[in-house]
């Protein structure tokens, strides 16, 4: 294979240096540096301020103008004010007696719980009903079922809008290559820029409350609508396309009899991480004014309490399980229930369902059941509090041998994060761009030594650098541990299915559950500082890892591991000979996935001390600088393009694919 | 034909339920939020909306994420509701946010601003755009300081003043693994105004700046140190919930003086002295005066002593009240207040 391989690598002679190089080089460069740095003597300057792309002033410029335009200009009064009234309209209105949430407040809560079982049954069968109706009436259990109304009537506006624009743009980006290109940059921006920085812009653009918040949440999750569609589309196999023009199908017909029925998985995945990604951002919609579940995790953030935190964090990922469940369930062909042999015709079923929600509704307002009813309620936050209380006094100190977490806390602070920042400041700015670019050329070519070295002083020019030197080390140190975690836990999930079933309900709510909940708990544990941001980025970034490297392990082909087997290999030379090396670029993808979660913690990380660029994208929002906040938000979007394409060019550089392997 | 007269009555039936759902929509009893903003009911909002330009046009207050913009908030609205038939609705809100709303007119008033961190907001809105005006002072004042807890006094007694902190040794009391050889300065959330980097520098102090990044970190670090004794110097401010229940002690710094608070305006980076007194005031959308002239003119009155604003405060953070019932319980107990501001 490396003969083959080897005369399409012009410039590097051989393979291994291509494989091994970039992490070998980052590695010798980095060794010396922190010698270097944490020796002390001879520093470099800072980085020379005519390389200044005066991104700050012209955004606080533009945010200034918006400022005092808003009222008078037409691109204002003729165009966005009418959007922001019909997004406000459709949510709730301004006094919540229009739109989804007028609905969901006549059909009351039985009624609501009928229209998610039948919608349910529509689409994913009974199984996707029970979950549904269940995790939904899960929140009204809990005591919030207003507040997870108001929250759902916004959720799933913006789930709708994202669709309505990710779908097409990714059909685009699907049969386009150049409008797939063009795209990448701005989906990329799109998912690493914090909300932060432009939820002010938002806030004055379409005003306060639900219209600036569906548009920072469609921002923030139409990426994998689009990135999916795009991905399902280019899936489809050149011998259904081709079978299609063969019959003479048009275009149109082609997209819509082929390609889009065979993208179904695909865009279903999509949508599910569209609602995965927009339930995240209830929190800051709450800062806006959108109030529901989000206002509850903020008023139990500034009170402290954990339990007040915790329990609406729960409703949220109950009512994004029950919104996923309903929308993207995937019924089974031959699955036909009884309500389908019993009605035939699909208008009927449709009306038969339509007469259910209704009819469960009006009895509903019949008997008077307005608010769920509250001996069904059970109160959750004492027991939380009192469990969280339990940790904090048994796990922070005093354990034998390792001392407790505060002890964990000084060390990583002065063993690793200090003398990593230390030799990431140290090493002069047009060095490290050098290195960079350098590691970018053996791990990519030429094409990647350029985007890397572009984006190195891009940071330089957003005047971010020694911030971002700061937010790498964090980063670095996060993914580390993240890694170090994941890869071995899914190598125990791809091997047992007892484990892999076992590890589901916690990846699911890792992923879902707004890291504000975790936030206090995890800053009392350790100390304010960048540990406890370490931490959050861990929990937050381990289940891609787990999931991807799990995926890889039982992608392989079972005929080849029954091979290695009867050529006597034992479990663990299987293990390491042949479904590792098979599952690599699923683990590098999980790996690459991690990166680019930790990269979106960086702001959150900046809420317990972390600082860094994370700070500066904050002071977007709470200071209103929208110039720093761009600047900062921009650099971390620079740094995790740089981190994303070299560990995505390691993993595809990889000489054995697994699809091949069979 | 069967099969189509079929369909029709099904509709019929499913149109009949909406009807029988919606026709009495403006009847249904309110679902009441869990959270502080508690929407008006129904039947009062529609009335109000269509009023428009009459006295009763509903009003939004917005309440920032602090106990005493919550009880100025639910103090307001029940007076608006019971003596003018204001319909007002509360809405939570971030500080930052509530000027673009009270601009656009979405937000109609907040009765609780700290001068200290808004006077660009100030001079965008209420001097240049004039889209905002000043309502008057609310009547409680508050402080911006430096405090240290009971572990640091009874550490060092000489940390209740800052000279206390020129002391090398005294400042290493409160290092951090983080801050080394240097004590810890820490401040919590970055969008509230501070000096103390410069008063640090200037006053030539052992002491490392650290940002916590929110009021919930710094709230956090208080509370660990509370729990295990260690001496902890920060940013603070009275009035707070938190004051209540763990003793900070303010550090004196040097006193305020004209020439200092110059450099502030200036920003020439000199600041060296303590903060100065902050007098909380109220402000409105511009549009409010027009709108609902009567509640203007209300809210302009409206003032609450401090002893007053913590009264209620301590009914909601200490008795665990909800915001309107504690409210409800003042308001109740002190009509002639009330009368005051409606005279």
């Amino acid at each position: 294979m490396a003969v083959v391989t080897a005369p399409r690598l012009a410039g590097t002679a051989n393979p291994m240096v291509r494989r091994w190089g970039g992490p070998v080089a980052a590695f010798l460069a980095f060794v010396v540096a922190w010698k270097l740095a944490n020796r002390g003597g001879l520093t470099f300057g800072d980085t020379p301020t005519w390389i200044d792309a005066h991104i700050k002033p012209w955004f606080d410029q533009l945010y200034k103008w918006i400022v005092r335009n808003n009222t008078k200009n037409w691109l204002f009064t003729g165009f966005l004010t009418p959007i922001s009234h019909a997004l406000r309209w459709v949510v709730s209105g301004k006094n919540d007696n229009v739109g989804v949430l007028w609905v969901l407040h006549t059909l009351r809560w039985p009624g609501v719980l009928a229209l998610v079982g039948v919608v349910g049954a529509k689409t994913g069968g009974r199984r996707a009903a029970i979950v549904g109706v269940l995790t939904l009436a899960g929140c009204g259990v809990l005591g919030f079922w207003d507040a997870t109304m108001v929250s759902l009537a916004l959720m799933v506006v913006s789930v709708a809008i994202s669709v309505l624009i990710g779908v097409p743009v990714g059909i685009w980006a699907g049969l386009s290559d150049r409008a797939e290109k063009a795209i990448k940059g701005i989906l990329d921006t799109a998912q690493v820029l914090p909300a932060y920085v432009y939820l002010l812009p938002a806030v004055v653009l379409f005003g306060i409350g639900n219209a600036g918040a569906v548009v920072a949440t469609v921002i923030f999750a139409v990426a994998p609508a689009i990135r999916l569609t795009s991905l399902g589309i280019r899936n489809v196999p050149v011998v259904a396309n081709e079978v299609g023009t063969a019959f003479g199908s048009t275009r149109l017909q082609l997209l819509k009899k082929v390609q889009l029925p065979m993208a179904r998985r695909a865009m279903l995945l999509g949508l599910n991480q569209v609602i995965v990604m927009a339930f995240g951002i209830l929190v800051l919609a709450a800062v806006v004014g959108a109030g529901g579940l989000g206002q509850a995790i903020n008023e139990g953030l500034r009170k402290n309490d954990v339990g007040l935190t915790f329990v609406p964090g729960v409703c949220i990922v109950l009512a994004a399980i029950a919104l996923d469940r309903i929308t993207t369930g995937e019924r089974k062909a031959s699955s036909s229930s009884r309500f389908q042999t019993l009605l035939p015709s699909a208008t009927h079923r449709l009306v038969t369902a339509v007469i259910a929600v209704l009819g469960v509704a009006l009895i509903a307002k019949l008997v008077g059941a307005s608010s769920f009813p509250k001996s069904w309620q059970i109160k959750t936050a004492k027991p939380v509090n009192s469990f969280v209380n339990w940790i904090n006094n048994h796990i922070r100190k005093g354990v034998p041998l390792i001392g407790g977490t505060g002890t964990i806390d000084d060390v990583l602070v002065r063993d690793l994060l200090i003398p990593l920042r230390n030799t990431f400041q140290y090493v002069a700015w047009w060095l490290t761009v050098v290195i960079v670019a350098f590691i970018g050329w053996l791990s990519g070519g030429k094409k990647l030594a350029l985007l890397c070295g572009f984006c190195m002083l891009g940071i330089v020019s957003l005047r971010m650098w020694d911030l971002a030197m700061d937010t790498l080390s964090q980063v670095l140190v996060a993914v580390l541990i993240s890694v170090a975690l994941a890869i071995p836990i899914g190598i125990l999930a791809g091997r047992s299915n007892a484990v892999e079933r076992a590890l589901r309900p916690i990846l699911d709510a890792a992923q879902v559950l707004p890291p504000f909940v975790y936030l206090v708990p995890v800053a009392f544990l350790f100390h304010v500082g960048p540990v406890p941001g370490v931490i959050a980025s861990v929990i937050y970034a381990l289940p891609p890892g787990i999931r991807l490297t799990s995926l890889g392990l039982r992608e392989v082909s079972y005929a080849t591991r029954e091979a290695a087997i009867s050529f006597g290999a034992t479990p663990r030379q299987e293990l390491f000979k042949v479904q590792l090396p098979l599952a690599f670029r699923s683990v590098m993808l999980g790996i690459n996935q991690t990166i680019l979660m930790v990269f979106s913690m960086v702001i959150i990380s900046a809420l317990i001390g972390a600082g860094g660029l994370g700070l500066q994208a904050v002071y977007g929002l709470t200071k209103k600088e929208i110039g720093t906040g761009v600047a900062g938000g921009m650099s971390i979007v620079l740094l995790a393009i740089v981190l994303d394409r070299l560990t995505q060019a390691w993993g595809s550089r990889s000489g054995v694919d697994p699809s091949r392997s069979v | 034909m069967n099969i189509s007269l079929r369909r029709h009555a099904g509709w019929l039936v499913a149109g009949t339920l909406i009807t029988g759902l919606a026709g009495c929509g403006s009847s249904k009893t309110a679902a009441s939020p869990s959270s502080a903003a508690t929407t008006a009911p129904a039947a009062v909002t529609t009335a109000g909306a269509a009023g428009g330009g009459a006295a009763g046009a509903g009003i939004t207050i917005a309440v920032n994420p602090w106990t005493g913009s919550a009880v100025n908030a639910n103090v307001a609205k029940i007076v608006l509701e019971s003596k003018l038939g204001t319909p007002t609705t509360l809405k939570d809100l971030d500080e930052n946010v509530t000027w673009p709303g009270m601009d656009a007119g979405d937000v109609d008033a907040v009765l609780e601003v700290w001068p200290s961190g808004h006077s660009a907001d100030m001079k965008t809105y209420i001097d240049e755009k004039k889209s905002v005006v000043n309502l008057g002072l609310l009547g409680p004042k508050a402080k911006i300081g430096w405090y240290v807890n009971s572990a640091a006094l009874a550490a060092d007694p000489k940390v209740a003043t800052w000279e206390g902190f020129k002391d090398a040794a005294t400042a290493k009391k409160f290092s951090t693994a983080a801050s080394g050889e240097l004590g810890q300065f820490l401040m919590g959330d970055p969008s509230y105004v501070s000096f103390d980097e410069q008063i640090i520098k200037n006053l030539k102090l052992p002491l490392k700046y650290t940002v916590a990044g929110s009021e919930a970190a710094l709230i956090t670090a208080i509370t660990q140190a509370e729990t295990d004794k260690k001496p902890l110097l920060l940013q603070f401010w009275q009035p707070h919930w938190l004051q209540t229940r763990v003793k900070l002690t303010e550090v004196k710094l040097p006193a305020v003086t004209p020439e200092c608070l110059k450099s502030a305006d200036a920003k020439d980076g000199n600041y060296a002295c303590d903060y100065a007194v902050d007098n909380l005031f109220k402000a409105a959308s511009a549009k409010l005066a027009t709108k609902n002239p009567k509640a203007a003119a209300f809210l302009t009155k409206l003032s609450l002593t401090t002893e007053q604003q913590s009264t209620i405060a301590a009914y909601i953070d200490g008795d665990k009240m909800t915001p309107d019932a504690a409210a409800k319980k003042w308001v109740d107990a002190n009509a002639d207040v009330i009368k005051g501001w409606l005279a």
